[in-house]
């Protein structure tokens, strides 16, 4: 009890000491309190009433993640309903980058379990356009060992997700290849484009064919979640979803088992050329068409490339590869190609004479295979040395004779006005047919203006256009280019009687149900072109193959068929063989253009192989023999 | 001297018997012990299942319960005699942890006894209140000897130091603050508490600029004064914590219903951040109330002090209100983004059963002034 009394006499000793009373000392504490209290007060109010609906805001953004939800691209027929693009499941890994950045051990386990570099998953995280919260797909197809791994040890693995997802397949392997093209993720470059407005970043799109050029099409539509999650970033459950939109399918008007035999037969016309003494010959493309609609049964390039390949992106170093081979796979030669059409053309200067009425089908020509209208200077000889000697204008077809066409072009050049490139023209060339792919080729229709600017930084005499390029130009040689489609879609022309049809491939939009949802109909333009020049042509080039250049290639066929050989001159290389046929000659319905880069004379590499594709079509069974021979071009 | 606290005759007198009590201060633990029970329980369970986290703060409590009427029927007087036993007792205890201790969060606070886990830096608050009450009522209020300021200063270092060697430097920085407050209450000259603060201040420069703080410390200091520097580790705790106390409004968003609490947002939401959790289930309007529960608990503790019959009653009351005053600042501040992040729980809400029985027995304390005002 002495403390008790101490302390009692301290108080009141206190009251008499310099420092404060006690009673003021405690107000201190009360009013350090108030003060306390009301800053905190304070600052409360701010963050819950003055800032709290943007607090608010943040934390729903915090719980919920609107996660988008992929599109199952649609599919692609042939015209027999046979599938040539699907997409298979696929097991794919994908993580959420800021979980994983967050989490910093997970990526060298997610790497070796992956067996990839770390360093390769962490190229792929820092893309400029990734969105940090969103499931990134870093694999796909990954093992069954893989997920087990994953799934089993769920905790080790932060932000790793394995889905179900769609990807791209096309069963036929590289069949058609250069007609279905292929898909990618879309390019920052792409999405600028109009032609993708619809898309969103890191979708897969159609780089190539026709995954390309009807993108909008099958893409479909992309869903969304909207799920809420925990602070690491976990899937607690859905709170709104729409889902995804799948897309048309497409039925194209490629027949499989055509493309097929297309596709075989100009791969063997190739090593028949090479057997043939052509070495260079490595390169053709080939086509098939209805020649009353325009639909493409077959369109064949080689070489070809696997689609499949492009799945899951190519690495630059693959890609690098691809465009580096000489033999240019990625090309579509059978609308990129661009080849002088050789003695092909020549039913084109025929017409454009015939039309002009410059000469009629029985104008008669004498042939002394050396041919000196332009003068001694500038002799210019026919195919056959010896000279065909007196020949009508449709026999002239039938042998091919280059002085009948140089005469020919004579007129034409004679009569002025540019007559010839206008019926060129006229009949599709120098501009791309419309075909429903991108980026087919124009070609080119040399004229005068083309000349002087081609030119341009040469002399004046380089400059002009001579009566000599007329005439180089009547038979298909000089500077005249065409791509294997172009010359087709004038050979059906002629085989129908005098309509343009605008080559196509795609038939039907079906729903994803099944349903039509668009039908393709022929676009076609009626030419002026007379049914006697017409008929004129057509007999010319029944001729060809009964008993002309094409004669040895279809000897014995059970169909009948009309067409023509090409040779055409290429400076610095060998000769690129063509045949462009239509059969039945009598009724025609197909339209077949092979061409072989190299490949020599047409009549003896292109025109057999026109004729195994004849073969297959009808089921005539009655397949080229390889010897054959022909010196024409 | 030992506690021979009431007197027979006293065992009838109903209002005497009243008078001993301070009904209003019970009341105010009452209130603060639901209300925390509850927000541990909503913030640990989300009210979907139960929560052993309640359970186990039930037992807190429980515990807490019996230290504080042992605290109050002791005579506080009395306890002073074993100042010399209490206070080298807890520097065994804390040193025990420096040695024996387990480690949490990277930091050893805990030593374990018979299964049971409890943090000797927690009781350290109480205790050292005690006897640094027992050396300042010596000096009778007037505290003017350079000598006396030193000498309270190495009574607080030394556990101090210690502590913060575990590292615990919330707790420390406690300790820092009750003595100040019971310096205040103790009749230091004002010129030697000026330069005590001054003082103050350039030790802690000179902490900052020797590095003596650890890594994780100072990052924590740093993020307070600029958040922006490290925006996923302390200051994205801060940021959340904002979140939830800012999205909770005026009215909160329910008990069991918070976002950010129950998808794990808010970082250590039953313990060090559970004022997060008020915020945004409960909104301006619970969070006021517990602000307003919280003053009503100083200022009865202020109003003991002063009512209190001796120098020794008053130290021990100043550094109880020194102690709650300073955690509660710092905790709420923490949580709203005006104090640095420290690990200093918040009294009777946070989850933690060495903090429980601490503010409880500070209660008890209380309880015991109160009660011994009327003896002289």
């Amino acid at each position: 009890m002495k403390l008790k009394d101490s302390s009692k006499s301290s108080r009141k000793n206190n009251k008499s000491e310099s420092s404060p009373k006690l009673e003021i000392r405690l107000a201190i504490f009360g009013i350090i309190a108030v003060i306390l209290f009301g800053i905190l007060l304070g600052r409360l109010w701010y963050l819950q009433v003055l800032a709290g609906e943007e607090f608010d805001r943040l934390s729903e953004e915090n719980r919920l993640r609107a996660i988008s939800l992929n599109a199952l691209r649609g599919l692609i027929y042939d015209r027999n309903n046979e599938v040539l693009a699907t997409n298979r499941p696929s097991l794919a890994l994908s993580v959420v980058p800021a979980v994983v950045k967050e989490k910093k051990e997970v990526l060298p386990r997610l790497a070796k379990i992956l067996n990839t570099p770390q360093k390769e998953i962490e190229k792929k995280l820092a893309k400029k356009d990734v969105d940090p919260f969103q499931p990134l797909v870093i694999h796909e197809d990954v093992e069954e060992r893989v997920v087990a791994e994953v799934k089993e040890h769920q905790r080790d693995f932060p932000g790793v997700e394995i889905e179900v997802i769609g990807v791209r397949d096309y069963p036929q392997g590289p069949l058609a290849a250069h007609v279905l093209g292929y898909v990618g993720e879309i390019s920052g470059e792409e999405l600028q484009a109009k032609k993708f407005k619809q898309a969103m970043p890191r979708d897969i799109v159609g780089k190539m064919g026709i995954e390309n050029s009807y993108d909008d099409l099958i893409r479909g539509g992309r869903g969304e979640k909207l799920v809420e999650v925990d602070a690491v970033g976990r899937q607690l459950r859905v709170v709104k979803k729409k889902d995804s939109k799948p897309g048309y399918n497409l039925v194209l008007t490629l027949d499989k088992n055509i493309q097929q035999a297309t596709e075989e037969t100009l791969k063997m016309a190739i090593s028949w050329a090479r057997r043939k003494g052509n070495r260079g010959a490595n390169a053709g493309a080939a086509v098939v068409m209805n020649v009353q609609n325009g639909e493409v049964l077959a369109l064949a390039s080689y070489p070809a490339y696997d689609p499949r390949l492009f799945i899951g992106g190519l690495s630059n170093e693959e890609w690098a590869n691809l465009n580096a081979k000489e033999d240019h796979p990625l090309n579509n030669r059978a609308i990129q190609g661009l080849y002088p059409p050789g003695s092909t053309f020549k039913v084109v200067t025929g017409m454009a004479a015939l039309t002009e009425g410059l000469i009629s089908p029985k104008s008669g020509f004498f042939c002394a295979g050396k041919w000196t209208a332009l003068g001694k200077r500038w002799t210019k000889s026919c195919w056959f040395k010896a000279g065909h000697g007196g020949v009508g204008f449709i026999q002239g077809i039938v042998v091919s004779c280059d002085t009948v066409f140089y005469e020919i072009g004579l007129k034409l050049h004679r009569s002025g006005g540019e007559k010839f490139q206008k019926w060129a023209r006229y009949l599709g060339l120098g501009k791309p047919t419309g075909i429903d792919l991108p980026g087919e080729a124009g070609g080119r229709v040399p004229d005068a203006a083309w000349k002087k600017e081609w030119n341009k930084n040469r002399s004046r005499i380089e400059q002009k256009w001579y009566a000599g390029d007329t005439v180089n130009m009547a038979i298909g040689q000089g500077d005249m280019l065409t791509t294997p489609l172009q010359m087709a879609a004038i050979y059906a022309t002629i085989a129908n009687g005098g309509t343009y049809v605008q080559p196509q491939l795609l038939r039907q939009v079906l729903t994803p149900e099944g349903r039509v949802y668009r039908e393709f109909s022929p676009k076609t333009r009626k030419t002026e072109f007379s049914t006697e020049n017409i008929l004129a042509l057509q007999t010319g080039l029944r001729g060809v193959v009964t008993g002309g250049t094409g004669r040895e290639a279809f000897a014995g066929f059970p169909v009948p068929v009309a067409g023509k050989t090409g040779t055409s001159q290429v400076r610095g290389k060998d000769d690129f063989a063509w045949f462009i046929g239509y059969a039945p000659a009598n009724n025609p319905q197909y339209v077949v253009a092979v061409l072989v880069e190299e490949g020599g004379h047409g009549g003896s590499v292109s025109a057999p192989a026109v004729r195994n594709i004849f073969d297959f079509i009808f089921q005539a069974s009655s397949p080229a023999s390889e010897d054959v021979k022909d010196a024409s071009r | 001297m030992l506690a021979v606290t009431s007197r027979p005759e006293e065992k009838t007198d109903w209002p005497k018997f009243i008078r001993k009590i301070d009904f209003g201060l019970i009341i105010l633990a009452v209130i603060l012990f639901a209300y925390g029970t509850l927000m541990v329980y909503s913030a640990s369970a989300g009210g979907k299942v139960p929560s052993s986290f309640l359970n186990r703060q039930l037992v807190n409590g429980a515990i807490g319960l019996i230290i504080l009427a042992a605290a109050a029927y002791v005579n506080y007087n009395s306890v002073s005699s074993y100042t010399v036993y209490i206070y080298f007792g807890n520097l065994v205890l804390l040193l025990a942890v420096v040695i024996l201790g387990s480690t949490a969060h990277g930091s050893q606070r805990w030593l374990s006894i018979f299964g049971f886990q409890f943090q000797p830096s927690e009781f350290a608050k109480v205790l050292i209140i005690i006897s640094l009450a027992t050396f300042l009522a010596t000096r009778r209020g007037n505290i003017s000897r350079p000598r006396d300021l030193l000498f309270a200063f190495m009574h607080v270092g030394v556990p101090v130091i210690i502590i913060a060697k575990q590292p615990d430097l919330g707790t420390s920085l406690v300790l820092v603050a009750i003595l100040m407050g019971m310096l205040l209450a103790g009749g230091t000259r004002l010129r030697y508490y000026a330069a005590i603060i001054l003082l103050g201040v350039l030790a802690f420069v000179a902490l900052v600029h020797f590095k003596v703080l650890d890594d994780y410390q100072l990052k924590r200091l740093m993020v307070f004064f600029n958040p922006e520097a490290d925006p996923s580790g302390a200051s994205y705790n801060l940021l959340q914590s904002k979140i939830a106390i800012g999205s909770g409004e005026l009215t909160g968003k329910g008990l069991f219903s918070g976002t950010q609490t129950n998808l794990k947002f808010i970082p250590n939401k039953e313990s060090d951040f559970i004022f997060s959790v008020v915020g945004e289930e409960l909104g301006f309007f619970g969070a006021g109330f517990l602000l307003t529960v919280y003053f009503f608990l100083i200022l009865s503790a202020i109003r003991i002090a002063a009512t209190a019959k001796n120098i020794l009653g008053t130290l021990i009351a100043t550094g109880i209100t020194s102690m709650w005053l300073f955690q509660i600042f710092v905790n709420i501040g923490m949580t709203i983004g005006i104090m640095p992040i420290t690990g200093i729980p918040l009294p009777f809400l946070s989850y933690g059963g060495s903090s429980m029985v601490t503010n409880l027995a500070a209660i008890g304390l209380l309880l015991s002034i109160y009660r011994q005002r009327l003896y002289s």
